[in-house]
């Protein structure tokens, strides 16, 4: 599965200089990728090679030097928590050969030119980033130390760099310094890299730049954001599934105070006002008609998700497992299900626009910036290098922000007034119009061999779109996958010594959207195989350490999941059964070329399932930040513990409900493992995805664990006993 | 109506209708955007402030109660440049992922501080309910354990 | 609370005699003349109207028989793990003010009234049978230590008794639903049932 990636270099070498802003000189690059939609599309569904997307054409800013010495990157992926600009300080500096404390980043606008095609997301941001960024900052250290050899009248090899400041021939140069004295500039060829073991930054837990920011309550995120005469607009959006505007009567809220004008559009009704909560009432007031479809249930969602109904693909293939299988004696069959899962980010969706004539400006939480810009200009007719998107931090992501209609609306709304406009969501809005998780239905059988092997296994799993009609994937593409590989990943199956072993995914297309949601179909697929497998070691009397072992293939792929699952249970103190009235429960997935493997040590108390205690060994191969890595395993793990054995939309009479935190029980403090033991193995040379693989294996886990205390297998999330 | 209190050490006075939610006072009229707005149904804990060193909700404290009492919110937590003990610990554990709703956990464990100075972990689960989508109760705990030391070494 | 106080000056002074007193509305909605030749309530007809407010979900979610209060209409256990507290009030920093405050919130849809809080242990309804309430809120080892007269006080003046009528919206900004006999039907029946000696039904 995993083979030498070819190595990305510039095609050309081409730095342009732009003029200076503010203090200090901006400068830029054109960095050309293989701008292949079909390349990218088998990065992010298949191979799930790390994917980066830059424009061909334009000039991009990357970095700005300022005259105080200080560094800014303007980061084309989005900072949402992950840590992204963190890891992404640390590779420039190594390569620029600054200090931390010089490095700045900063979310690239649109109008820097250094726009991301793809987005944020698919826990490719270091890694999509790890070649190109080094590359950069190596040519711009290099053309740096080339002008300061000029200024100094010496030869570039004399000079020496330290912390920013280039010394030789006696004297010294600040990077500040070189930059003020240089109008014409000299683009080298690309450098080689230095040795990733002489890095200084990289592979070390340095603190998150944006931990100070974050403690101290700083306006950084999109709901924060302000510009002068800023008014409020509030957007009437439908509570139901199907609902379409038809028509709307805002006579009472015109003469509401504080509102400034009711904005009809085609397809949708807002109202603009002088505060929020004068927005808010106002557009409480409009009496909006909707068309309206079919009145669904739950139960109608249920009978649509279901292995035989909907378009199969088949997504997997070795041996004649279907063959085997068909004939039904001594085969064990299991179906496992999922439920509707929503994003409940904290920062609800909203966007600050300002149209001002032909020009217009967003501040957005956005995990698509260029889409984002995309709509905007297309709404308002504009050219889209007159549209800039600033893209703000993010109050989490997870997904929900790959889909920003609101940047649209609230540029609707400002062009109408002429003054700049913010307007969000609000909390029972972002749960009634969620582009959820798509629900789950997997059907497993296997066929064990006398030795207690696995002759034949198969996994059907059937599942709403997650890629399949989102913005971030043209329809056209859809023949070129076939199956929608979002809702199928983490489906396939991993035992590659297994001889016979088949996967098909059922698409079903639901009336309400879904879409992504952090790792995507990983959660409920490797919740439905690796209970499978669980429930396979059982019956074969086999250890479920020891029976994973045994089947797992020897190529690079298997020999890393190997390791991890080794890892996991050595830590762990892996055993099977139970003791003090706890069990420990394994579960183990790769997912974006990343395994992990996971240990839950279980109790029941007063007969709900307590989760004491999480051991998870991970290979994300170089760990350019080793805190990070693992704060994106705790909190994965944690995530994955919420989605599992607590969270669940249900549907009423066409509504989607609960619409609010409690009622949509999540994990709480109280339900968080007192202890969670992160072991991080590095056996690939470049970094590869951290953010969602760990959301695996913990749902299987959890529920394997269950099954020792209780007896009783659960095979439907959320967990309930 | 006019209403007038202390907020952050600093006296105020804004003229708004009464019922207005405290919260939007903070954030859009005094404009300290630490505040935030996660729910408006006091559900999320991410506008949690002190009102008179009690942890309240803001999005469901009406603005006319807060006549005459004191308001602390993130930004008045620290004293000057040197950050409270909880903000200090919240840096040493490295909590925060995307850090939204992380100002109304900071000021809910302040809270809890003043009144359990050595939180025990059944502590920190009864009264620390806030809800953070990251998920980084794990580090939390830590940190809340942590400000607790800082805390009480300062005093 | 000048009114209240007033209300119970009269009350105590004139025992409970003065069924004028009993139909006066809690509300300001402005004086309704006494009953004058209308028949005294049965007194376990007024005990049915009284029992069907006191097991009526507004009263039990926060009448509950352990640490945690209920809420809503499927009286659930209240949301976050909402715990008692040692004073009825909450926890250290997670007190019943943290949410609620002395009026309902209509934009966040967080009720509220004066002294928002639990009732103590010792008064716990939930679970508890019409007859085994009626034995207990009689019962001055349980009651905190009311009389007769300050218990039909507590049950037909207190504020946040009297919140059951005035529930406010929830968070989807539907109205919570009210006790199924009026408030001032209620209040008249408490004082029937208490002049008539608070007879106590066999069940």
């Amino acid at each position: 599965m995993s083979e030498s990636k070819p190595k990305k270099t510039f095609s050309r070498r081409k730095f342009i200089i732009r003029s200076a802003v503010g203090v200090g000189v901006l400068l830029g690059t054109g960095y050309f990728t293989r701008p292949l939609w079909r390349r990218s599309l088998a990065d992010m569904a298949n191979s799930m090679e790390p994917s980066y997307l830059g424009d061909t054409e334009t000039p991009q800013l990357w970095f700005e030097v300022t005259a105080d010495n200080q560094v800014i990157l303007h980061s084309p992926k989005v900072e949402m928590g992950q840590g992204t600009f963190t890891g992404l300080a640390q590779i420039a500096a190594d390569e620029l050969e600054v200090d931390m404390r010089q490095m700045k980043v900063v979310n690239a606008a649109t109008a820097t030119g250094n726009i991301d095609g793809l987005s944020t997301g698919g826990s490719n941001s270091i890694s999509g980033l790890w070649q190109p960024l080094r590359e950069l900052a190596a040519t711009m250290r290099e053309m740096l130390k080339n002008e300061a050899a000029r200024i100094l009248e010496t030869d570039a090899a004399a000079l020496t760099v330290r912390e920013g400041v280039v010394s030789g021939n006696g004297q010294s140069l600040s990077y500040g310094d070189i930059v003020k004295a240089v109008k014409e500039w000299t683009v080298p060829n690309t450098p080689p890299l230095k040795d990733v073991n002489s890095y200084q930054f990289v592979g070390k837990p340095i603190p998150r730049i944006d931990l100070h920011d974050k403690v101290a309550g700083a306006p950084i995120f999109g709901m924060d954001a302000t510009m002068p005469d800023m008014l409020y607009g509030a957007v009437v959006r439908p509570s139901s599934i199907g609902a379409t505007y038809a028509s709307a009567d805002a006579s009472r809220a015109e003469k509401m105070p504080g509102v400034v004008k009711v904005v009809k559009e085609k397809d949708f009704v807002g109202v603009v006002a002088r505060s929020y909560l004068e927005a808010e009432n106002a557009k409480n007031a409009i009496e909006v008609t909707w068309d309206t479809g079919k009145n669904w249930q739950s139960e109608d969602i249920e009978e649509m998700i279901k292995v035989g109904k909907g378009e199969p693909f088949v997504i997997q293939k070795e041996g004649r497992a279907k063959r085997i299988l068909d004939n039904e004696e001594g085969v064990v069959r299991a179906e496992y299900r999922s439920p509707i899962g929503a994003h409940a980010q904290l920062e609800p969706n909203g966007a600050l626009a300002f149209v001002d004539g032909d020009r217009a400006t967003v501040m957005i939480s956005t995990q698509v910036v260029k889409i984002t810009r995309g709509e905007v200009a297309a709404r308002l007719g504009l050219d889209e290098e007159n549209v800039n998107i600033i893209p703000t931090y993010l109050g989490g992501g997870f997904g929900r922000r790959l889909h920003t209609p609101n940047a649209m609306q609230a540029a609707v709304l400002s062009r109408a007034v002429g003054k700049p406009v913010k307007c969000f969501f609000n909390r029972q809005e972002e749960f009634q119009n969620d582009t959820f998780r798509p629900p789950t239905h997997h059907v497993l059988r296997a066929k064990l061999l006398e030795n207690g092997l696995i002759e034949a296994i198969e996994h059907h799993v059937s599942s709403g779109d997650v890629m399949f009609g989102s913005p971030l994937f043209p329809a056209i593409a859809q023949p070129i996958l076939g199956a929608d590989a979002g809702a199928w990943r983490g489906g396939m199956i991993q035992y590659g010594k297994v001889p016979n072993f088949r996967a098909v995914s059922w698409r079903v297309k639901l009336p309400f959207a879904t879409s992504w949601w952090r790792s995507l179909g990983l959660l409920a697929n490797t919740f439905a195989i690796e209970s499978f497998m669980d429930e396979l070691a059982v019956k074969a009397g086999k250890d479920p350490v020891q029976f994973r072992l045994d089947q797992i293939q020897d190529d690079e792929a298997g020999r890393r999941l190997k390791e991890v699952i080794k890892a996991a249970a050595q830590k762990a103190g892996w055993k099977d059964g139970v003791q003090n009235g706890r069990a420990m429960g394994f579960a183990a997935s790769t997912d974006a070329n990343t395994p992990c493997a996971q240990v839950a040590e279980v109790s029941i108390e007063d007969g709900q399932i307590r989760v004491h205690k999480v051991t998870c060994a991970i290979d994300p191969g170089l760990a350019v930040n080793p805190d990070q890595v693992r704060a994106q395993c705790e909190g994965a793990i944690i995530m994955g513990l919420s989605a599992s054995m607590y969270e669940k939309m249900t549907v009423k009479d066409s509504q989607l409900t609960p619409t609010l935190y409690g009622p949509y029980r999540m994990a709480l403090m109280k339900d968080a493992p007192r202890e969670i033991d992160v072991v991080i193995l590095e056996n690939a040379e470049a970094p590869g995805a951290v953010g969602e693989p760990p959301l695996g294996p913990i749902g299987a886990a959890v529920a394997n664990a269950v099954f020792r205390l209780t007896g009783r297998r659960l095979r439907e999330m959320p967990l309930e006993l | 109506m006019k209403i007038s209190f202390h907020i952050n050490g600093g006296a105020q006075s804004v003229a708004v209708d009464g019922n207005t939610p405290l919260l939007w006072v903070i954030r859009d009229m005094l404009d300290l955007k630490g505040t935030k707005f996660g729910c408006g149904k006091a559900a999320c804990g991410a506008c949690t402030i002190h009102v008179d060193g009690m942890a309240v909700r803001s999005c469901s404290y009406p603005a006319k109660f807060a006549e005459g009492k004191n308001i602390t919110t993130i930004e008045g937590l620290s004293a000057g440049e040197e950050l409270h003990p909880v903000q200090q610990a919240w840096i040493e554990e490295a909590v925060p992922q995307c850090g939204y709703c992380q100002p109304g956990f900071m000021m809910a464990t302040a809270a809890l501080l003043e009144k359990a100075p050595n939180p025990t972990d059944q502590d920190i689960d009864d009264n620390i309910v806030n809800i953070c989508r990251c998920a980084t109760y794990y580090r939390m705990r830590k940190a809340i354990h942590r400000a607790a030391e800082i805390k009480n070494a300062n005093s | 609370m000048k009114k209240a106080y007033l209300f119970y000056t009269l009350f105590l002074a004139a025992g409970m005699a003065l069924a004028y007193a009993s139909s006066q509305p809690q509300d300001g909605e402005g004086i309704t003349p006494p009953p004058g030749g209308e028949e005294p309530e049965d007194a376990l007809q007024a005990f049915d109207k009284m029992m069907a407010v006191l097991t009526h979900k507004r009263c039990v979610n926060c009448h509950p028989a352990g640490g945690r209060p209920r809420q809503g209409e499927d009286s659930h256990y209240h949301n976050f793990n909402v715990q008692r507290g040692a004073d009825g009030h909450g926890l250290p920093a997670l007190r019943c003010g943290t949410c609620h405050q002395r009026e309902n919130n209509d934009y966040s849809g967080v009720p509220g009234a004066p002294e928002w809080s639990l009732a103590p242990l010792s008064m716990k309804w939930e679970g508890l049978s019409r007859v085994e309430i009626a034995r207990s809120i009689l019962d001055p080892a349980r009651n905190g230590g009311r009389t007769l007269e300050e218990t039909v006080h507590h049950l037909t003046e207190h504020e946040l008794v009297l919140w059951a009528w005035e529930p406010g919206v929830d968070a989807n900004g539907r109205p919570r639903e009210k006790p199924p006999v009026p408030k001032d039907e209620y209040i008249k029946a408490v004082k029937v049932w208490a002049e008539a000696g608070a007879p106590i039904p066999e069940e």
